[in-house]
């Protein structure tokens, strides 16, 4: 058995006690299927979820959501996607529009002014004479520009001009300071203490009334002052603070805002599962460097027209897009080249080096992309794949981010992938080659079967289930829609022993609670955090591995308490941009409304709990929302 | 002022008031009773320290040849590293740990690590955390090295912060994670104790197993969260490293019966531009570890830390001003029990025969050595039940006898 395997096994037999692998055979009853079939395939059932299922049948219902194509998409979805303004922009439109304002606000030289050979005497050692008369040399603009940001070295010995370097560094700082108080004033600056009050904790009308007041140069300094926390409930502001202070985190947002409001309103379902499970299957870090802004790219042009096609296509998409070329150090990765200089520069005093072999995308396409850490490559396959891979670069990558194929980058030697020898001189057909290989290998079969598996069936997928699964794979070439069909016609997936066998994480739980509530989502902004503070910002995962699949990471007294906090805020309507409508709860009994948010009668620990513990007068319709969606029964899908 | 004893019996009398005060409180809050217990706090640097620029053997000539862009400049020189002992020297940016050297409370482990010589940061770090390489084990070491749980057990002995519960810290020797403890509560009294008595019956297993000890950490951390915490004066935490060693910090002066703890600190992985990444991650790292101990104040005389990370970084630097994913790596180890101000281990070499696969530092002391040290005289645990299949052998004597 493999190593990875084992852990598996292991941890599902702590988390899952009460199903033994057996219970993979034992057939769920027709309507434990149609709930559990929505459990897996989508973010959660909304009211009327279930009886649609049923009207459909569960097995044409599953064809439908592998053919999103086929399913009407929801209007309320296209309503609230229309004000997100970034999503169908090309890389290049966005780097244009949503540049960082530099905050670096006068140029620094401090050689400037100085002849070559002045700077060898102050930087390799002239003596304390010399070094003295070149500084003197200097125009006294030059001279504080100097002793602010020049070498310390070159004072070394000079300690009346030392003592003069500190007060220009200080002179310096406090140009700067007001310099940047000027372009970004406090509120203070800015309006009245009235003013500050209304802006701060007035009503939402007051503060729009006030920001209207403004003339729109003010107006737009005190909405970037104030910042998005402070205007949490009113988006539209939220947004223009964003894209004022904070662009490229703007950006972002959108692709957040977008990624939440398909999960809360897309009818293809399945597909915005797929979505997510292949993104964090590919993780991109948001960020590292400029990667907010290359993300919208990521996932719509090289994820999402893929998580039902063919593997090769999806992981050839990804080696070759800017996202994954700059988060994996690939774009960087050159062949050692004698005859060619290093660059000019330097950092930190030291020059820059030669150019030359970056194994970190070699490595992880290998351990986390296709075949798995127990896959069978060794260090010389991560080097071969690493210099097959050199040229494959990005393209100016602050105005157009754009993949380049640079042949003078690239390796042209003879290079052994897994046995397969690549002949010299290729150029970019070296990658192109290395897909084929690794997507066709068997041991990538098995291992995107496997975690398709862990997602869709258990933490621990019954062995001869990812067997059939990595069989289609091979046999269709990687056509991920027929491993899915394979996978979701097995018994196994509709057997006892993938019955609430998985744990929601938190994107998952918190969704799941607005879809069962029905809640009227206008702004996603606050939504985010809170999944955030559950532990998995979106698109925030630093490593290359994405957000565990499996259940027991996610269980921790952090995560039970984060849960029942946001249960409690969101059923008291205490999400910005959230509304719920408790209505359909009044008068009702506990267990009625369990069954409605839960999709089928609770556990007897969960109600006896509510019933007995539960005053009369406590017993709102949000307190009861709360404890269902606090429960155990709801943590599970 | 309000001595610590007064807030003690304080807070167990409010947290008497919204239900049973766990026993243990009631007896940290008795008159004349000391809560002082031997602490053992484990810090993980995810994604692969460069533990040679980390702690630099400046007396290598060989450095410098491998590493003709990135090394750190030997001690005396513009940026130069800070010498140890004339042979190693720290990252300049870890100046604030230098008086910790120079005062014995810290220790360093060099050419250490785990002798799987796998490369995945993933494998690396599960085996790390788990503490048996080429083994599976459900738990993680950290939370073997604790006594099994008693009804007299703290419900915060061992913390983990976090969201998410660490590999180093599973087990069922109870542990919890923390992200925040101001934000470890839950605004609504009603519905937690309905959860509560919800949780303890609950057959899921899930978020079940971890319900009862949720409940009881709740009100042990409200009664802390009613006073503010100010740490010692001049202990300075950066950054969110920081903030979680102030946590820590913050459970441990109250009282409560913390044993273990964790916390982590990620970006090492630096395949580029490492001299621009190093200095600021180091920077945190070092300035919250010496605001800890400073925080800590003679509390340290009980505590011993340890960091870690899951493997070194390659010899040579990278074509991108950075490293690849290498072997052998470097340990702090920092606290009154240890015998500190010396490097510990033996020193491989840097020469191409000397280097694991010619490419990496070798390691020449198993992690196991150093942490099966401290959980056999720290905590007093039996070793070989923390590692099992492992022999520590002759303690490399990091800490006092």
């Amino acid at each position: 058995m493999t190593r990875l395997l084992g852990i598996a096994l292991v941890a599902g037999a702590i988390s899952v006690p009460a199903y033994s692998a057996d219970r993979f055979d034992q057939k769920l009853t027709p309507d434990k299927q149609i709930l559990h079939t929505i459990n897996r395939l989508t973010f959660g059932a909304r009211p009327g979820d279930l009886g649609e299922v049923r009207r459909l049948g569960v097995e044409k219902w599953i064809d439908l959501q592998l053919h999103p194509e086929r399913i009407p998409e929801n209007p309320e979805l296209a309503a609230r996607l229309k004000q997100l303004t970034t999503l169908q922009l090309a890389t290049w439109q966005i780097l244009e529009k949503y540049q960082q304002a530099p905050l670096m606000i006068r140029p620094v030289q401090p050689l400037a002014g100085l002849t070559s050979l002045q700077v060898c005497k102050l930087m390799q050692g002239g003596t304390v004479d010399e070094r003295r008369s070149v500084i003197d040399s200097l125009s006294s603009d030059r001279r504080q520009q100097f002793l602010a940001f020049g070498p310390t070295q070159a004072l070394d010995g000079l300690a009346d001009i030392q003592q003069e370097a500190a007060a220009a560094r200080q002179a310096d700082q406090q140009a700067r300071q007001a310099e940047f108080r000027r372009l970004m004033p406090p509120l203070m600056d800015l309006l009245t203490s009235e003013q500050i009050r209304v802006a701060r904790n007035g009503t939402d009308a007051e503060k729009l009334a006030l920001f209207d007041s403004l003339d729109a140069e003010k107006r737009q300094k005190v909405i970037r002052s104030l910042g998005p926390q402070m205007l949490v409930n009113l988006p539209n502001l939220r947004r223009e603070s964003m894209v004022v202070g904070q662009p490229q985190v703007y950006v972002n947002s959108e692709l957040v805002d977008n990624k939440l409001f398909r999960a809360l309103y897309s009818n293809h379902q399945l597909e915005e599962v797929l979505v997510d499970f292949w993104m964090n299957h590919f993780n991109v870090f948001n960020g590292k460097g400029q990667e907010r802004v290359l993300l919208t790219s990521f996932e719509r042009d090289a994820i999402r027209p893929n998580v039902l096609g063919h593997f090769r296509d999806l992981l050839l998409a990804t080696a070759r897009h800017p996202a994954m070329l700059f988060y994996l150090d690939n774009w960087q990765s050159q062949v050692q080249r004698d005859d060619i200089r290093p660059p000019a520069g330097s950092f930190n005093g030291t020059p820059l080096n030669r150019p030359g072999l970056n194994e970190n995308y070699g490595r992880e396409i290998l351990e986390l992309h296709t075949l798995g850490v127990d896959g069978g490559y060794t260090q010389q396959d991560v080097i071969a794949v690493a210099r097959a891979f050199t040229g494959w670069t990005v393209y100016d990558l602050q105005r157009y981010a754009e993949f380049q194929f640079n042949p003078a980058t690239h390796d042209r030697k003879e290079k052994i992938v897994l046995g397969h020898t690549l002949p010299p001189g290729r150029g970019e057909q070296d990658g192109l080659e290395v897909i084929d290989i690794l997507a066709r290998h068997p041991s990538t079969a098995k291992f995107i079967s496997k975690k398709l598996a862990q997602r869709f069936v258990a933490d621990a997928p019954p062995a001869s289930l990812v067997d059939r699964m990595a069989a289609t794979f091979t046999k269709t070439d990687g056509d991920i829609r027929a491993v899915l069909q394979t996978m979701f016609s097995s018994p196994e997936f509709l057997s006892e022993g993938a019955w609430r066998a998985k744990l929601k994480s938190p994107l998952e739980m918190a969704v799941s609670a607005v879809r069962a509530l029905n809640a009227d989502v206008t702004d996603t902004f606050a939504l985010s955090q809170r999944i955030a503070d559950l532990g998995q910002p979106l698109y925030g995962k630093v490593e290359p591995t994405g957000y565990p699949t499996t259940g027991e990471a996610w269980a921790s007294s952090a995560g039970l308490i984060g849960r029942i906090d946001f249960a409690t805020a969101l059923s008291g309507g205490g999400i910005p941009g959230i509304r719920v409508d408790m209505s359909r709860f009044n008068f009702k009994a506990p267990a009625a409304v369990a069954s409605d948010l839960l999709g089928a009668a609770p556990t007897p620990a969960t109600l006896t709990a509510i019933e007995k513990g539960i005053q009369e007068k406590e017993a709102t319709p949000s307190m009861l929302a709360t404890l269902v969606i606090s429960s155990p029964d709801f943590q599970s899908r | 002022m309000l001595t610590r004893r007064y807030f003690m019996r304080a807070s167990a009398i409010a947290v008497a008031g919204m239900g049973a005060a766990p026993s243990w409180l009631v007896r940290a809050a008795a008159p004349g009773e000391s809560t002082r217990n031997k602490i053992l706090i484990a810090i993980f640097q995810r994604g692969a320290a460069d533990g040679l620029n980390v702690v630099v053997p400046h007396f290598e000539k060989r450095y410098y040849e491998l590493r003709p862009t990135i090394a750190i400049p030997a001690p005396g020189k513009n940026n130069g590293a800070i010498d140890l002992d004339g042979r190693f020297a720290l990252h300049p940016s870890l100046q604030p740990l230098k008086p910790l050297w120079d005062s014995g409370q810290l220790g360093i482990v060099h050419a250490c690590g785990s002798p799987d010589g796998n490369r995945s940061h993933f494998e690396a770090q599960d085996s790390m955390e788990s503490g048996t390489p080429g083994r599976t084990t459900e738990d993680g070491w950290l939370n073997r090295a604790l006594p099994p749980l008693t009804a007299e057990t703290s419900s915060v002995r061992a913390v983990a912060i976090g969201a998410k519960m660490p590999r180093t810290m599973r087990g069922d020797r109870g542990a919890i994670a923390v992200s925040d403890l101001q934000q470890f509560r839950v605004r609504n009294d009603a519905a937690t104790s309905i959860l509560e008595s919800m949780y303890a019956k609950a057959d899921a297993p899930l978020m079940a197993a971890q319900g009862k000890r949720t409940f009881d950490a709740l009100k042990t951390i409200e009664s802390i969260n009613r006073t503010p915490y100010t740490p010692a004066v001049g202990a300075q935490y950066f950054g969110e490293f920081g903030t979680g060693l102030r946590q820590i910090a913050r459970l441990i002066k109250a009282g409560v019966g913390v044993e273990a703890a964790f916390a982590e600190i990620g970006g090492w992985d630096h395949h580029s531009n490492e001299n621009g990444q190093l200095p600021p991650l180091l920077t945190q790292f070092g300035n919250s570890l010496a605001a800890f101990a400073r925080d800590m104040g003679d509390r340290m005389e009980d505590i011993v830390l340890v960091t870690m990370s899951e493997f070194g970084r390659t010899a040579a630097e990278d074509g991108n001003n950075g490293t690849d994913h290498g072997h052998g790596n470097v340990m702090f180890v920092l606290g009154g029990p240890v015998r500190g101000g010396r490097m510990f281990g033996h020193w491989p070499g840097l020469e191409s025969e000397q280097l694991f696969e010619r490419r990496d530092l070798a390691v020449t002391t198993d992690f196991r050595s150093v942490l099966g040290e401290l959980v056999h005289q720290h905590l007093g645990q039996k070793t070989e039940q923390v590692f099992p299949g492992f022999s520590i052998g002759e303690p490399l004597g990091v800490l006092k006898t």
